[in-house]
């Protein structure tokens, strides 16, 4: 074997160090349905297939975040200013803001220099008072989505949180020392959390929910989708517990991951997603809001909204009813689901006032609800020939009545109904053997 | 795959989708480079404003600050003592979620630094945090001149010299010494 001198061994090592696998996508992914988790594991080892096929039925959506080392991080900050939308209310995410402001102290207790961080809070700030400006959300996140997609923002946020937990860890030592058998806090705070690209560890989660997810009001529920027993995803749920061992807050906002060995994205329940429409009530909303949407933007309801026409992808909505909940959020995962409310939730629950795949493919858009649901209120608008009306009756079809001879003596014949004197044939349950018996 | 298909066809013009809106603004590099200015910038505001005794640092050329000398002076009680060090620090676009390139340019005998001027120093690898700062690194560099990690040498000899012969390791700092010029 050829030797090797000390300079190509040293080059050779730096180039293992510097290597990094090609990381694909974008930083924070669209929400998209959980049934392209069970795709990917079809042909997986048989306990991912039983556990990705179970996952939707409790899970309907997932995101995916990229994988660069800093997916948890960024799937929890991400998660936590989704969040702070969904709850829509500004003087919570004012209270936010000040909280994470006094966590300066924090920083500045374990020795971290203002000049330095500041940077850091100071994008963590801008992101939330642009989140606060963006409530009543008419832009389905995507202004969310586009900043934690912008590498700047994103990492700033990441790396203040880091240093949030670091900070945390090293003043809350004597919770965190009996962990790390091999190493001093400090010691793990600056290998594991503070560099950047340095995954986060089991540890490093419980502090970051500690000192920040915990006091937001917010839980934390990670599935861990891995070759354990059983066919469902293990779940554990992160949240304050009172004295008594029960949750504080069962109903609290919760942040669900999903996490495969290494990696971790975001998940979604159907109701995280309803819960953005919470505010608005369905009883006010007498037709679904796409069709005022069609009135109002200017531009009419054309038939391309009928589910005939549609792109291809839409097929899959003329499925019977007990398919529909499954497959439909599949295909609002990429859609705005904070504007129209009335509108996902008539489509969820198949509501008695319009069949369902006449009013699913049309696009759910950004259409100021507020707006919309006033108008909508005082004055009527056109509707759609698919539209049908709770006092909906069927109208008198003009048909052309059958006129030969042999029929107009015919009792079946429609050309009576024309007849002044035409008397219906009055049904009689009773005689109803015998007059079968006659013909 | 149906779960996939995002609707375009359908959206109402002039309002992106997440998807697009996503697109039309990739994180662009540009707001890297700002950021990484905006951070170099302070440091040299910082480092001008408080002066430390035996280091400082300025940018190569106006304009790019991606490029710095600094000079560290040898601490006293050393052998390095009075020596002064030239180093080259070279900044990556992501600065400071990563850390700078850092090289002796002054020949200089050291146990954690090779013949080629390249240093080894956790804070410069995988302890590299966003918090440090240049200079964080030279103080830390200079401390590394009195205090060496012998434990993992990139110059075996020096190293084994440092306990066992301090005189002997004196004159070889000494032999390899260079004082370069502005």
């Amino acid at each position: 074997m050829a030797s090797i001198s000390d300079e190509d061994m040293a080059t050779l090592q730096k180039l293992s160090n510097d290597y990094e696998p090609e990381v694909e996508g974008p930083l924070v992914g669209q929400r998209q349905s959980s049934h392209a988790i069970t795709a990917q594991y079809a042909q997986a080892d048989p306990v991912y297939v039983r556990k990705t096929a179970a996952l939707p039925h409790t899970y309907s959506h997932y995101r995916t975040v990229r994988g660069d080392g800093n997916c948890g991080w960024r799937a929890i900050m991400f998660g936590y200013f989704e969040a702070l939308l969904r709850l829509g209310d500004p003087m919570k995410i004012l209270a936010e803001e000040s909280r994470l402001k006094s966590l300066n102290n924090l920083l500045n207790a374990v020795g971290f220099q203002e000049v330095l961080y500041e940077d850091f809070v100071e994008e963590t700030i801008s992101l939330l008072r642009q989140t606060a400006t963006s409530i009543p959300c008419h832009d389905n996140g995507a202004g969310l989505l586009h900043s934690f997609n912008d590498a700047g923002m994103s990492n700033a946020i990441i790396t203040h949180f880091r240093l949030i937990t670091s900070a945390w860890m090293k003043t809350h030592a004597d919770t965190y020392q009996p962990f790390l058998p091999d190493k001093s806090v400090d010691e793990y705070c600056a290998t594991s959390i503070e560099p950047y690209q340095v995954e986060i560890e089991h540890l490093g989660m419980n502090a970051l929910i500690e000192a920040v997810i915990n006091p937001a009001g917010m839980a934390v529920e990670i599935l861990y989708l891995d070759r354990s027993e059983g066919n469902e995803v293990n779940s554990h749920r992160f949240e304050l517990l009172g004295p008594d061992g029960q949750a504080l807050h069962p109903h609290a906002p919760t942040i669900r991951l999903l996490y495969r060995p290494g990696h971790y994205d975001l998940l979604y329940k159907i109701e995280d997603i309803a819960d953005m429409m919470a505010p608005v009530q369905v009883s006010q909303m007498p037709m679904p809001a796409v069709y005022s949407m069609s009135h109002y933007s200017g531009f009419e309801a054309t038939p391309s909204y009928s589910h005939t026409d549609t792109a291809p992808g839409f097929a899959i909505l003329n499925l019977s009813p007990n398919v529909q909940m499954a497959d439909f959020p599949s295909l609002t995962g990429f859609s705005p689901t904070y504007d129209l409310p009335a509108s996902f939730i008539d489509d969820l629950s198949p509501s008695p006032i319009s069949p369902a795949p006449e009013t699913l493919p049309s696009p759910p858009m950004s259409i100021p609800s507020a707006t919309s649901m006033t108008r909508a209120q005082e004055c009527s608008f056109r509707k759609s020939k698919y539209e049908v009306e709770p006092e909906y009756r069927r109208p008198v079809v003009h048909q052309a009545p059958c006129e030969t001879p042999a029929m107009k003596n015919n009792g079946a014949s429609p050309a009576h109904f024309r007849s002044e004197d035409f008397q219906p044939e009055i049904c009689d349950p009773g005689s109803e053997y015998r007059v079968r018996g006659k013909r | 795959m149906a779960y996939n298909v995002e609707d375009s066809q359908n959206s109402a013009p002039g309002i992106p989708t997440m998807h697009e809106a996503v697109k039309l603004a990739p994180p662009s590099r540009r707001h890297d480079t700002q950021s990484v200015t905006k951070r170099l910038q302070t440091e040299l505001m910082q480092l001008m404003l408080s002066s430390t005794p035996g280091i400082s640092a300025f940018p190569d050329v106006e304009g790019s600050l991606l490029n710095w000398t600094a000079t560290i002076t040898g601490p006293a009680d050393t052998p390095y003592e009075k020596l002064h060090f030239k180093l080259a620090f070279n900044f990556p676009p992501n600065y400071p979620y990563s850390p700078p390139t850092v090289l002796f340019k002054t020949p200089i005998y050291h146990p954690n630094v090779d013949f080629s001027g390249r240093i080894c120093l956790d804070i410069l690898k995988d302890k590299w945090s966003a918090v440090y700062n240049m200079q964080g690194v030279l103080l830390s560099l200079q401390s590394l001149l009195g205090e060496p990690n012998n434990a993992s040498p990139l110059n075996g000899q020096a190293a084994e010299l440092w306990d066992k012969d301090p005189t002997e390791f004196k004159r070889l700092v000494l032999a390899r010494h260079v004082e370069l010029d502005e």
